[in-house]
């Protein structure tokens, strides 16, 4: 059934319902299942229309998403926890939602959730009713009271079908059609050349090479990436497979003001032979050149001495100081992989806990460890900051496979140094630079947050720690970034389940692959619309030129309560403290703005 | 490089270099010496000496000592000291600086003898009452250091040498007498006392009934001042309960006294017992009288030993009693002092939280702040009155009502409000300031001493983190309070209770602290204060929400000091006063126009050398 047909059949059958009630539970191509819709039409409802009605018909991977939706209705009363009233109405689940509408005389409005963000469900039974309750990827814990035993499984299994399937073509980003958007916008941001434009300018030791072009050389770098012009392509094909992953190093940020350059790749092939590759050595000898003469470079490893050295044995290795003079390593150790899901996963669970007696909160807080990488990562992005600024040298970055950990420090050092990154534009740009192009695998790592039961595989909350980075850096200078913890808990969520396009897959090649630039929406378009804004800009911002070296001192470092506690404190008096910030400074722009039209008005002689 | 210990990155940014040493209140520079000197300060000595700074190293500086404070300026600027090569220090070009009222010395000590060996071993050991201590090298010659160990000892602690406090010396004018802030009389008035069922008696006037109460006091109008002073016999030190709130609608109130003297055999008073009865029937609303002993169950009953106790429910029927665990002023001092020693001089890092959590303090702080919450709830939601004691009735019960309180009437979260919250609650009832704080005496051991009022100050901290709209005040005015809690220039804490100060004649004799603050209350405010009546605040006491309070406990961390004052309320205070100027100016160039208008010989160059002025600032 092509999907037109449908739609227009799914139109006939809600005229069938009660009359006045649309049906748009319909999404699933399942008639049968359509609910009603009672409440009066709201903006929020017409919306969600046109979202979940136009685009093609989803399936999912060959069997239609009507297959696992073992019911499609139910009545349920909705518990969100501390400070929401719950919310009673008919439960529907549809191919990517599960939606409660609440009764005719309720005047609330429809209540949304993406199947996609349940991260664990746990269902219970007793007498003729069950309780569902889900944990969403955005650490929220809600509970649904639902009639019959029958419904309830059903319900249960239904999400557990949809919230975990794989395949990305079918999931919701694909389609998602907000109103206000069109598709294609935003995905102008092609950081590596728009990036480079801006190194061009400060220098001319680099260039752009599209060496990558077809995503051969290394599968999880964009198209183009940023060399020292000395080195031609051949050359960095061959580094590319001295490279675990093809990782060759390329320029991740240039600091103009002292000439130096911040760079990532993956560890060296050296494996137990202590094998060299020239092509490597020299690309490296070139950034130094470029740099100054006799400028020296630092090779910070986030590896263990030890653990650099047992990485020999699989193949990996990292580079002998012989091989490339002018550069020193460093080991500046951090965590990674499950170690880091776990601690993230204790930390929740800690933070979730509220039988526990109280006064073992401060050594559980710390024995879950999350502050220590928070630490780890902020003194590590320091000591990379401090290199380039105060030392004039040169710095490389790297782990194992270059994706995780050297990120968070490459990113970190960037919003210490480069004030263009703390503007709203700059850290979106470095976020997509940095970690969407540059191959976090943001597919493997978010796949789930910290509820999940299943034992994690490729699950790591780097990004996560990352934002809680990024956050410390705004508590400890509120006033040098342009953007609040709004827009780094939006990263999150959408980070871990998203209607957007932007952080789905593992890298360019994949996102081609997947035509996700030509097919979702841009969560940098979703973003940027100015009804978003008061919520995700620091209205106190001032530009602050400087580099802003944050404390890392345990006592300067704090739980990042607006994430973790944000489900359980009543959140008013902060967004109270932040709306009347914001009125402030309206107020003054007002004022402000009413100042020409004063000499405007002067009388003319 | 590599060697650089990751733990010292110090911020600087723009934030930071805006910080800018603002002259401290009221004080007028000896431009000679660039001493600061109070009206009424003398010099007393002065001496070159070396301060062994915990975060710098030692420095050569000139100390000079007053009848008010101990004053140091190096004599070499700090960062030629400055060893870490991430500096980027506040301090650089400028001299070190020490301003020291001798009013937070509690301990003076020589450290090492004429013989020690070792640089800088031979000197004074000075231990603050504000979480620091100072050090000083002197030279072993000629027992240099003997003179400034006397000097010192003498104006530290007048007390025992038979010396004025410095705040009966200080000669300070200021625009507002801040003794007026208090006048209990409005008070009860605007909380809508005396009505029909409270009364404001004057049994008190000479402080006969109870020496440790104010003079005035609010009672229930059916009870007699015969019936007072029979209470008076059943209760510790004959603190009777008496009014310190009442609810402007439900009519339920907060009274306070201390524990009844019920002993070992249980001993029961009907005066005590019918008393209490009449205070529950002042509510109609509830059948019971709530009273909360902010003690923990067995420290109670341990009471009964030395003839105190609680009350019974068989003597109580209608009253419901509940015990908030909070542990006395012995417990809380020896809580403070290792907070002390994991902050200062060093912060411990390597466990910090667990450290923090050894101490117990914030977890003193939960259950003072869980416990003002019950006695605010069950008056507001629970519609009971409320009666609150500890054991005297002067630490724990003024931090219950006083907290209670601040959570219930929203009068209190301004700046005088909160002002006159503390002369009422804790001045006036007899917080023993004195003995807690130990005011020019040189017992430093003496185990009165307790940081009770440090204590609830941090919880008022915790809340207006918790609501940063709800309080009129900032950090700032808490950390000058707690300053001036231990400086002795003004005379607003001095002595244990009214009677005292009568006898001293305070009021007369020394300036009041509020007199600082009112005549300045700009640097004290909240910009983000939005007024709001009625509202009643609930913070959350769970551990999970509270922090140290580290720009108090940890501000000599030069690290840690960067963060202040806090660059929020500067921008918030800059783009507040930006735009006051703006509309000042509006006016201004209006007032211009229509001056023009109706004078036309008014020169029309005028507006262009207005406007130029205009843009200046901007």
């Amino acid at each position: 059934m092509p999907a037109t047909q449908s739609l227009k059949k799914r139109k006939i059958v809600s005229a069938s319902c009660d009359s006045g009630t649309s049906c748009p539970a319909g999404v699933a191509s399942c008639p049968a299942s359509s609910c009603p819709f009672r409440s009066p039409r709201s903006p929020r409802l017409k919306l969600l229309e046109s979202a979940l009605l136009l685009g093609p018909r989803p399936t999912a991977g060959g069997m239609e998403f009507s297959e696992l939706i073992r019911t499609g209705r139910a009545q349920a009363e909705l518990l969100r926890g501390p400070g929401a009233p719950p919310l009673r109405g008919t439960l529907c689940v549809t191919g990517h939602h599960l939606l409660l509408s609440p009764g005719p005389q309720a005047t609330s409005d429809l209540w949304l959730l993406l199947l996609r963000s349940v991260d664990s469900i746990e269902k219970r039974v007793a007498g003729d009713s069950g309780t569902i309750t889900l944990r969403c990827k955005d650490l929220r814990v809600l509970q649904l009271d639902i009639e019959g035993v029958e419904a309830t499984l059903d319900i249960a299994r239904s999400i557990e079908a949809l919230s975990s399937l794989e395949s990305v073509i079918t999931s919701f980003p694909f389609f998602y059609r907000p109103k206000g958007l069109r598709l294609g916008d935003a995905w102008h941001f092609h950081p590596p050349e728009h990036y480079y434009k801006r190194v061009a300018r400060e220098t001319n030791a680099w260039r752009l090479s599209e060496v990558n072009e077809d995503f051969s050389v290394c599968p999880s770098y964009p198209r183009a990436v940023i060399v020292p012009r000395a080195v031609d392509d051949d050359a960095l094909a061959r580094s590319a497979r001295f490279r675990q992953g093809g990782r060759f190093p390329v320029l991740s940020y240039h600091h103009a003001p002292s000439g130096t350059v911040l760079l990532r790749s993956s560890q060296p092939l050296t494996g137990p032979q202590k094998r060299r590759c020239a092509e490597d050595e020299e690309l490296l000898r070139a950034v130094l050149a470029g740099a100054r003469p006799g400028a020296r470079g630092f090779i910070v490893d986030t590896r263990s001495a030890q653990a650099a050295k047992q990485a020999r044995m699989t193949g990996g290795g990292t580079e002998a100081k012989a091989a490339y003079p002018g550069w020193k390593r460093l080991h500046r150790p951090m965590e990674r992989g499950r170690p880091l899901q776990e601690s993230f996963v204790r930390l929740v669970e800690a933070c979730g806990d509220l039988e526990q007696s109280m006064d073992r909160w401060l050594s559980r807080l710390e024995g879950c460890r999350w502050l220590a990488h928070v630490k780890e990562a902020l003194s590590t992005a320091c000591l990379a900051a401090q290199g380039m600024e105060r030392e004039g040298a040169c710095i490389l970055v790297h782990g194992a496979e270059g994706t995780d950990s050297t990120l968070l420090v490459t990113s970190l050092a960037q919003l210490i140094l480069d004030p263009l990154s703390r503007t709203m534009t700059g850290f979106q740009e470095l976020v997509e630079r940095e970690w969407i192009q540059a191959g976090h695998p943001f597919q493997l790592r978010c796949a789930h947050s910290a509820f999940s039961h299943a034992r994690p595989k490729h699950e790591a909350p780097t990004f996560l720690l990352f934002l809680d980075c990024v956050w410390q850096l705004g508590r400890q200078f509120p006033l040098s970034l342009e953007f609040g913890e709004g827009l780094l808990l939006a990263l999150f969520e959408h980070a871990y389940a998203s209607p957007f396009g932007t952080f789905l897959c593992n890298s360019e090649k994949e996102r081609c692959l997947c035509e996700v630039r030509t097919r979702t929406h841009s969560l940098w378009s979703g973003l940027n619309q100015p009804k978003e804004q008061r919520k995700l800009r620091n209205p106190l911002y001032v530009l602050n030129p400087l580099a802003i070296w944050p404390s890392v001192e345990p006592q300067s470092l704090r739980l990042w309560q607006g994430l973790f506690l944000r489900w359980t404190r009543p959140p008013e008096p902060s967004e109270a403290a932040w709306e009347k910030v914001w009125q402030i400074v309206t107020d003054k722009e007002k004022t402000e703005g009413s100042q020409p039209t004063v000499s405007a008005s002067e009388p003319q002689p | 490089m590599a060697s650089a210990p990751t733990s010292k990155y110090n911020s600087h940014s723009l934030e930071n270099e805006s910080i800018k040493r603002t002259s401290r209140d009221g004080v007028n520079w000896d431009l000679s010496e660039a001493v600061p000197r109070l009206p009424g300060e003398t010099h007393v000595a002065d001496k070159e000496v070396i301060y062994i700074c915990p975060f710098n190293g030692p420095i050569k500086g000139r100390v000079y000592i007053t009848n008010y404070r101990l004053y140091l300026r190096s004599l070499e600027t700090l960062s030629s000291h400055w060893h870490f090569e991430a500096d980027a220090c506040v301090f650089q070009d400028s001299a070190l600086i020490l301003d020291v009222p001798l009013g937070v010395i509690s301990r003076i000590e020589k450290m090492g003898g004429a013989t020690s060996r070792g640089e800088n071993s031979y000197g004074l050991d000075i231990t603050c009452k504000d979480m620091r201590n100072l050090r000083f090298a002197l030279k072993q010659e000629g027992h240099s250091r003997r003179d400034m160990f006397e000097i010192l000892t003498r104006h530290a602690f007048p007390l025992a040498h038979s010396l004025p406090i410095f705040a009966f010396l200080n000669e300070e004018k200021f625009n507002v007498d801040g003794w007026m802030v208090y006048n209990p009389v409005e008070e009860y008035r605007r909380q809508g006392l005396p009505n029909h069922h409270w009364r404001i008696t004057f049994i008190n006037k000479c402080y006969e009934l109870c020496d440790t109460y104010p003079s005035l006091l609010v009672v229930p109008y059916r009870a007699s001042d015969e019936d007072l002073r029979r209470v008076a016999t059943f209760r510790s030190r004959n603190r009777i309960p008496v009014l310190s709130w009442i609810h402007p609608e439900n009519k339920t109130v907060i009274v306070r006294c201390s524990q009844p003297l019920v002993g070992m055999s249980g001993k029961r008073n009907k005066d005590d017992e019918k008393y209490l009865d009449v205070i529950r029937e002042t509510n109609r609303q509830i059948s019971k009288l709530t009273i909360y002993d902010a003690r923990p169950n067995v420290n109670a009953v341990a009471n009964k030993a030395t003839g105190g106790g609680y009350e019974s429910d068989d003597a109580y029927h209608n009253a419901e009693l509940f015990f908030l665990d909070i542990h006395n002023i012995h417990v809380m001092r020896e809580s403070l002092k290792k907070v002390k020693d994991i902050v200062y001089p060093n912060v411990e890092e390597s466990h910090w939280l667990s450290s923090l959590e050894s101490t117990h303090w914030l977890e003193h702080i939960k259950l003072v702040l869980t416990g003002a919450i019950q006695v605010a709830d069950k008056v507001s939601s629970g519609k009971s009155s409320v009666l609150v004691h500890c054991s005297d009735g002067w630490d724990r019960t003024a931090q219950l009502t006083s907290l209670a309180m601040l959570m219930l009437d929203s009068f209190y979260r301004s700046i005088e409000g909160f002002e006159i919250l503390v002369q009422k609650e804790w001045i006036s009832f007899g917080h023993k300031f004195a003995s807690r704080i130990g005011h020019g005496d040189k017992n430093h051991a003496d185990a009165d001493r307790s940081p009770i009022f440090l204590q609830f100050i941090d919880c008022v901290w915790q809340m207006s983190k918790q609501f940063p709209t709800a309080f009129e005040f900032n950090e700032q005015f808490l950390i000058t309070i707690l300053d001036h809690l231990y400086s002795c220039r003004f005379g607003t804490f001095l002595y244990n209770c009214e009677s005292a100060r009568e006898r001293q004649k305070v009021t007369e004799r020394t300036v009041s602290l509020w007199s600082l603050i009112n005549s300045n209350k700009d640097r004290f405010k909240n910009p983000f204060y939005t007024k709001e009546i009625n509202r009643v605040l609930y913070p959350v006491a769970s551990m999970r929400h509270l922090e140290l309070w580290v720009n108090y406990y940890i501000r000599w961390n030069p690290r840690i000091k960067q963060q202040q004052p806090n660059p929020v309320e500067q921008r918030y205070l800059e783009l507040l006063a930006l735009r006051d100027e703006y509309i000042k100016r509006l006016e201004e160039l209006q007032l211009a126009n229509s001056a023009k208008l109706s004078d036309p010989s008014t020169s029309p160059s005028s507006p262009s050398q207005m406007m130029p002025h205009v843009q200046t600032h901007f």
